[in-house]
């Protein structure tokens, strides 16, 4: 308990530091926000009304104050609009996180799979050449651009053969083609950590005396090697979750779904910064979250770190 | 005091397509507009658009995104006749304007309401026009860029409403039709300008409303059951045909037009010009309406030294081979600009005489103007290179603006002189846009059919994209933009097109259509004025 508590503290300092960076080197950019949204010929304003307009969104303010009433504004709260539109970013959240999350869970879900099919299947293959090709899939999978993977996919799939729609389509067919696209990518590391960890378990004394008492290849891999194999591939996922944001903005414009990644991409070109904000606190309580779990499933999957946590 | 014409052949429109006969670019926008059978009622039209739309306060109904939605939702008091440019009856049944446009009375329909069940009557028009007129600084609200000179509005009676200006507006009719004055119901107004970004807050009294949003993603609009006032003129005098139009952004160019003929999607707009064959050989429909205002151009800013001289201008406009743009990066959907204006829009006459693609005569130009040489083939004078910047944003407002500036990076190559095409971060882009001195040159359109329109986007209260201060241009375009007289108005835009020509401030490069994509069994679908989609006709054959 006391280190659940320890950890929430470290969480909440991680999140000011997170807060307070993004406001610096948002306001240290060249550029401005509103100046860009006014600017727009197509709104046909002239010059006295654009600067009217700076002045009514509070624009000069000392920074300090600008500081202060964001950082209350959010701890109360209050997200603020986008400069770029005016949209309220409590609803461009609501409608993209959601989204995202899904996305982004089952992305890592079926990476996870993924990595897994190649790593035990490479692990029983009776065959070299097999062995080699399931192993080489990894590397092919990280080279695949992931944009022209979703084009490619989406092309062949959905336009030349008709499988699924990606315009409107109901809530499953629409996540099959994204979760492809976010999943290969994301299964090579994992895949090639698992292999590497597989091999060398297999080497392990304890696995030479298990396969001398006669248990099968099968057998040992899922209750020898499986556990002990699995402890890198649990760090590299929980870093890889960064990764997913990052594939996630070129998946979520390709398929023209609405998501954290396409609302970061516009609101950083654009110097949008409340939503650019919230994106940054949004993302930076996603990892605390998520390194605390792989923090805790350690001592789960690994009996002797069970009895140094519980000695401390 | 009242000429008591009831205007329904405005003696601007009348007179624009006189000088037209003959010369007139196809306009594409009425193959659909001819519906073939009984219109069959139902259904869910998608519609993919490229963008999303920022803002739908109507004053910002310029670009393509907003502009589309709006035109679907808001009535507005007149129409504006698509093809004959007249102004026609719509929520205004009758109007007077006195000889020197500064009164503008309008009779109002009755029963007619908003979507809230707000009564639409002289009160709420005098709260909208009083807003788009004047702008509400303290709601943020921005004035309009079509009405000028407004000075106040009096409701006569509770169908009668009279407009004063400090100064002859005689744009004021066109305005009223265009999507900018949208009637929206007065309560909206009580709202600041970020309250526009969310559509559902958006109340008007049109075909549609909007029913639903995911924002940046989809908005879904439904079709009002109990409409009954359409514009005099529409096919259409009932309730949309269709029960839903589905607007999805999809910004990928080859997912649109994949979707489209894969049965995915029934309308989309924004075709490039290299992929309007993949459409029409798969048998659906291009539509290309024309937006009739000013031409697709790239504008000089007099004020930055590189193009301060008038020769160096003419010599770089002379360099352009307008001819080698058209047929190297579009088709015949984008006629080649032949003046400042489009061939369709009001007021329009042909200068290309002053734009002749000239190599010997431009570069005889520049050497008279002193600019020589240098060691790398471009031109220098006293140790300046002539190196024009020149921003771009992807994708911009103008088709294929990279494509074209790389050609045009080209040809001027072949006169000494240098493009640096340069496409800043958003948030950096309008700064560096609008200052002269960081750029001497800006790429900008403007679809509104009215004579207006070159004032509006050229006048120093206005847009002013030339960042200009010649006296003489103002002086010209004063008179086009105040004068009462449509005669005497249409022949000062005539002149404003030669000085600008003359003068090499703009080098006008396409006429710019709007490109939609369309299934085979889509009817009605028609537009506005100036090529925003309309879906009070549309209806769905069965397929």
């Amino acid at each position: 308990m006391g280190y659940l508590l320890k950890r929430a503290g470290q969480g909440a300092i991680v999140l000011w530091a997170a807060f307070t960076v993004a406001f610096i080197l948002l306001q240290a950019l060249p550029g401005d926000a509103i100046m860009n949204r006014f600017l727009n010929p197509d709104l046909g304003l002239t010059s006295e009304q654009i600067s009217q307009l700076r002045q009514s969104y509070g624009v000069g303010a000392p920074l300090w104050q600008q500081y202060f009433h964001s950082a209350w504004a959010f701890l109360t709260g209050d997200l603020g609009n986008s400069l770029e539109d005016g949209t309220p970013v409590r609803l461009l959240i609501e409608g993209a996180l959601p989204s995202t999350a899904v996305l982004a869970a089952f992305g890592l879900l079926f990476a996870i799979l993924l990595a897994l099919a190649v790593a035990f299947l490479s692990a029983l293959a009776p065959f070299a050449w097999l062995r080699n090709l399931l192993q080489s899939l990894p590397s092919l999978f990280i080279a695949v651009p992931v944009f022209w993977l979703g084009i490619m996919l989406i092309q062949i799939l959905s336009f030349k053969l008709r499988l699924v729609s990606i315009i409107n389509p109901g809530p499953v067919e629409g996540l099959v083609l994204p979760v492809a696209t976010l999943a290969i990518p994301l299964s090579a590391p994992l895949a090639q950590v698992l292999v590497r960890s597989i091999d060398e378990t297999l080497l392990s004394p304890f696995i030479t005396v298990a396969a001398a008492k006669g248990a099968s290849r099968v057998r040992l891999l899922v209750h020898e090697v499986a556990r002990n194999a699995v402890l890198p591939a649990v760090t590299v996922a929980g870093l890889l979750f960064g990764e997913l944001i990052g594939s996630a903005i070129v998946t979520e414009t390709v398929y023209g779904r609405v998501g954290l990644g396409r609302i970061t991409e516009a609101a950083v070109k654009a110097q949008d910064a409340p939503v650019v904000e919230a994106v940054v606190l949004i993302s930076a309580i996603v990892f605390v979250v998520v390194n605390l779990i792989v923090d805790l499933l350690y001592p789960l999957l690994d009996a002797r770190l069970r009895t140094r946590a519980a000695a401390i | 005091m009242f000429s008591q014409r009831r205007i329904t052949g405005l003696a601007a429109a009348g007179l624009a397509i006189v000088l037209l006969a003959g010369c007139a670019s196809p306009d594409l926008s009425s193959s659909l507009t001819s519906s073939q059978g009984t219109p069959v009622s139902g259904g869910t039209l998608i519609y993919l658009e490229q963008g999303a739309p920022a803002s739908l306060y109507a004053t910002q109904s310029g670009a393509y995104t907003s502009g589309g939605i709006n035109n679907n939702i808001l009535d507005r008091l007149t129409w504006q006749d698509p093809k004959t440019l007249e102004i026609t009856p719509w929520i205004a049944s009758s109007w007077k304007v006195n000889n020197d446009a500064t009164e503008y009375t309008f009779h109002l329909r009755d029963g007619v309401t908003f979507s809230n069940g707000t009564p639409l009557d002289a009160e709420a028009v005098k709260k909208d026009y009083d807003t788009y007129g004047l702008g509400n600084p303290d709601l943020k609200l921005p004035k309009s860029e079509v009405i000028n000179n407004y000075d106040h509005a009096e409701v006569v009676d509770p169908l009668t409403i009279t407009f004063f200006f400090k100064a002859p507006s005689p744009g004021f009719l066109q305005a009223t039709s265009t999507i900018n004055s949208g009637l929206v119901a007065p309560e909206v107004l009580d709202h600041n300008l970020d309250y526009f970004a969310v559509a559902t807050n958006v109340i008007g009294s049109g075909p549609f409303t909007v029913a639903s949003q995911v924002v940046g993603k989809e908005i879904d609009l439904v079709a009002r059951k109990d409409y009954a006032w359409a514009p005099e003129r529409a096919a259409n005098q009932g309730r949309a045909y269709l029960d839903e139009v589905k607007y999805i952004v999809e910004p990928e160019d080859s997912v649109r037009i994949g979707s489209l003929l894969s049965g995915q999607a029934d309308v989309i707009r924004t075709v490039q010009a290299y992929d309007e064959g993949q459409v029409t050989a798969a048998g659906y429909v291009l539509l290309a309406p024309q937006t009739k205002g000013v031409n697709d151009a790239v504008n000089f800013r007099p004020s930055n030294p590189l193009v301060s001289d008038v020769h160096v201008r003419q010599a770089i406009v002379k360099a352009i081979d307008l001819q080698e743009i058209h047929d190297t990066l579009f088709s015949d959907t984008y006629p080649i600009a032949t003046s400042i204006l489009s061939d369709l829009a009001a007021g329009y006459v042909d200068t290309s005489k002053y734009s002749k693609f000239d190599l010997a005569a431009s570069k005889k130009l520049l050497d008279d103007a002193g600019w020589a040489p240098g060691a790398d083939g471009i031109r220098e004078k006293d140790g300046q290179k002539l190196v024009l910047k020149v921003y771009y944003q992807n994708p911009g407002g103008q088709p294929q603006t990279q494509q074209t500036l790389e050609l045009i990076q080209q040809q001027l190559k072949a006169v000494g002189v240098g493009l640096d095409i340069l496409s800043p971060a958003s948030s950096d882009y309008a700064t560096l846009l609008n200052d002269p001195l960081s750029t001497p040159l800006y790429i900008g359109d403007a679809g509104r059919a009215d004579l207006d329109v070159i004032g509006t986007y050229f006048g120093f209260k206005n847009r002013n994209v030339l960042k200009n201060e010649d006296p003489e241009l103002e002086r010209l375009l004063a008179v086009a933009n105040s004068q009462p007289d449509q005669d005497k108005r249409a022949k000062a835009v005539q002149d404003v097109q030669v000085y600008i020509a003359k003068q090499a401030y703009a080098i006008p490069i396409l006429q710019e259509p709007q490109v939609f994509g369309a299934a085979p069994y889509v009817n009605g679908f028609t537009f506005e004025s100036v090529g925003r989609p309309l879906f009070q006709g549309t209806w769905l054959a069965k397929h």
